[in-house]
């Protein structure tokens, strides 16, 4: 796939085997991957490294999905997290994090349904991170910072926002 | 003279006396006949000999027979077993009398009738016994229930394990999936295979991917099946939830000639109930009509809205291969399907009415094979 942007993808799920075969897929595909085996493992590595989507299941042993995905959205606000579920567990999936996931998906899931998935997740992502960094960078030029001021206030935007 | 007119007015009393046991003895025989006529209980009367004299309606409802059918035979060729009920008779006639619960009799048109029967001797003003009186109540429909209860209770049970099995399947599932759908990409660039081989292997692998996207369906539809979640009630557009369970099976309709044709309303049709309960209704009437145009070759199926004060009605019809009479009273039941395996699970049409049900609706269809089928859901607007 020529024209498909590098998404970076956080993969979260205790079930290693699936994560095995599903980053070997998408990596593949072209896309970025990282796979974590629990949500504190993905929570390390959201501090050194940005992720457009992530993938996240919600029974875990330790810290469970909801919890994962609202201390990612901590540190990365603009990431996009496609919680996996089980049946049944939906609906107290859909309580405690009705709106910060982009959206769910039952297990076990359609690959090509997720890759569409995580396709919109990233366009998603990109247009509310865009909006946010055009006001944020117009908010440092009316700030009236000098041309070094700016310079340094928009590289540590982009650090912020993971844009490199 | 004097003993004659002593004698008349005898002779006068005891005429009276005889007209009024004349009248009671007329009142008795009312009542009786009242009872036999309109008692839903079977209650027969014997001779000595277990000959049937007597045969109430309530008699005839429950077994089939008639008093000209009877008249002659012997009250134990009712019985499913004659034998043992032949003892219970004489039982009864040595004891006064006995009651008896559950015992089977047989209907004139076959199956069984089951009973309680208490027996009374009859007898003469003498003492002698000249026969037997039997009142029988019909319990097999209670008895039906019953067993349904119990039934429904084994189902019940059925239905947790099955879900908890489908459950615990779901996870290795997910992983052959996986597995096999990157099986397909390896093999797809491996170097060194021979083109045939290539072939058989990806075919494989294709082949696995498959029938493990079946089984999730599988899974799928009967844990919907199985959850018994409380309806959440939220406001909503149900041209909009149409509109989405349409874009839900494009993947479905694509490549096939199917023409799909919304007449709704011209208003928006704005209910409170569960949308995503009544999402996978909709869906699988769509599905439903899907395969049965496609069976056909072609052909089109109309989505109707319509309102009421209190209801809304939501009408999917398909001109497709339409239901054969003899099946129309099965479509309902579990894992009822006439699709080949792996096209059908005999599941979407028991969840829709556990589903419309819960959201305290109905649904009814019509069907014409070779013509077309209507299935309709009403559901209250609140
Ligand atoms: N629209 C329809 N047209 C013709 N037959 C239908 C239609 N909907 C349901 N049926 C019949 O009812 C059966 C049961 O349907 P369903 O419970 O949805 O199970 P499945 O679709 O898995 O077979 C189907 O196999 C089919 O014979
Ligand atoms: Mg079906």
């Amino acid at each position: 796939m020529k024209d498909q942007p590098n998404i970076r993808i956080l993969l979260v799920d205790d079930e290693e085997t699936l994560l095995e075969y599903l980053s070997k897929r998408l990596l593949k595909q072209g896309l970025t991957v990282k796979a974590t085996f629990s949500g504190e493992q993905a929570i390390e590595a959201a501090k050194d490294e940005h992720f457009d989507v992530a993938v996240v299941d919600l029974k875990m042993p330790g810290m469970d999905g909801v919890e994962t995905q609202k201390t990612l959205k901590e540190t990365q606000p603009f990431l996009q997290c496609i919680v996996l579920t089980g049946h049944g567990s939906i609906e107290t999936a859909l309580e405690s994090g009705q709106q910060e996931a982009f959206q769910y998906l039952l297990k076990p899931v359609d690959y090509d349904n997720l890759v569409t998935v995580i396709q919109e997740a990233y366009k998603k992502k990109m247009e509310i991170q865009e909006t946010k960094f055009r006001e944020q960078v117009e908010e440092i030029y009316r700030s009236g910072l000098g041309a070094h001021g700016i310079r340094k206030a928009i590289s540590d935007l982009r650090k912020i926002y993971g844009i490199a | 003279m004097e003993s004659h007119s002593s004698l008349q007015a005898e002779l006068k009393r005891v005429k009276q006396e005889l007209a009024s046991h004349k009248i009671e003895l007329h009142q008795t025989r009312g009542y009786l006949q009242c009872i036999l006529q309109n008692s839903e209980d079977m209650i027969f009367a014997t001779d000595v000999d277990g000959m049937l004299v007597s045969f109430s309606m309530g008699g005839g409802k429950a077994l089939g027979y008639s008093w000209e059918d009877v008249a002659g035979m012997r009250v134990n060729d009712l019985a499913e077993d004659p034998v043992s009920f032949e003892q219970f008779m004489t039982t009864s006639s040595q004891d006064g009398s006995t009651v008896q619960l559950d015992l089977a009799f047989r209907h004139k048109e076959g199956g069984t009738v089951y009973c309680d029967v208490s027996m009374i001797n009859l007898t003469n003003r003498e003492g002698q016994r000249v026969g037997t009186v039997g009142v029988c109540r019909d319990i097999t429909l209670w008895k039906k229930i019953q067993e349904d209860l119990v039934r429904i209770d084994r189902l019940a049970e059925i239905g947790r394990i099955a879900a908890g099995v489908a459950h615990e399947i779901n996870n290795p599932l997910a992983v052959i999936g996986e597995a096999s759908g990157w099986a397909g990409v390896v093999v797809g660039e491996a170097k060194g295979l021979s083109p045939e081989d290539r072939q058989e292997l990806e075919k494989a692998a294709k082949e696995i991917s498959h029938q493990t996207k079946r089984c999730r369906n599988i899974t799928h539809q009967l844990l919907d099946f199985a959850r018994d979640s409380a309806p959440a009630k939220t406001e909503f557009d149900v041209h909009d939830l149409l509109k989405q369970s349409i874009s839900l099976l494009k993947p479905d309709l694509k490549h096939t000639p199917i023409e799909i044709d919304l007449k709704f309303m011209p208003e928006p049709l704005r209910i409170s109930s569960d949308p995503r309960l009544l999402e996978q209704v909709f869906v699988n009437f769509i599905t439903n009509a899907i395969y049965a145009v496609r069976e056909k070759g072609k052909g089109r199926i109309e989505i109707r809205t319509a309102k009421t004060d209190s209801d809304v009605e939501i009408t999917f019809k398909d001109n497709g291969i339409g239901i054969p009479a003899e099946n129309q009273q099965k479509i309902f039941e579990l894992f009822y399907s006439t699709k080949p395996p792996g096209k059908g699970t005999g599941l979407g049409l028991p969840i829709c009415r556990n589903i419309v049900k819960k959201l305290g609706g109905i649904i009814s269809f019509d069907s014409k094979p070779g013509v077309g089928t209507s299935f309709t859901v009403r559901i209250p607007v609140s």
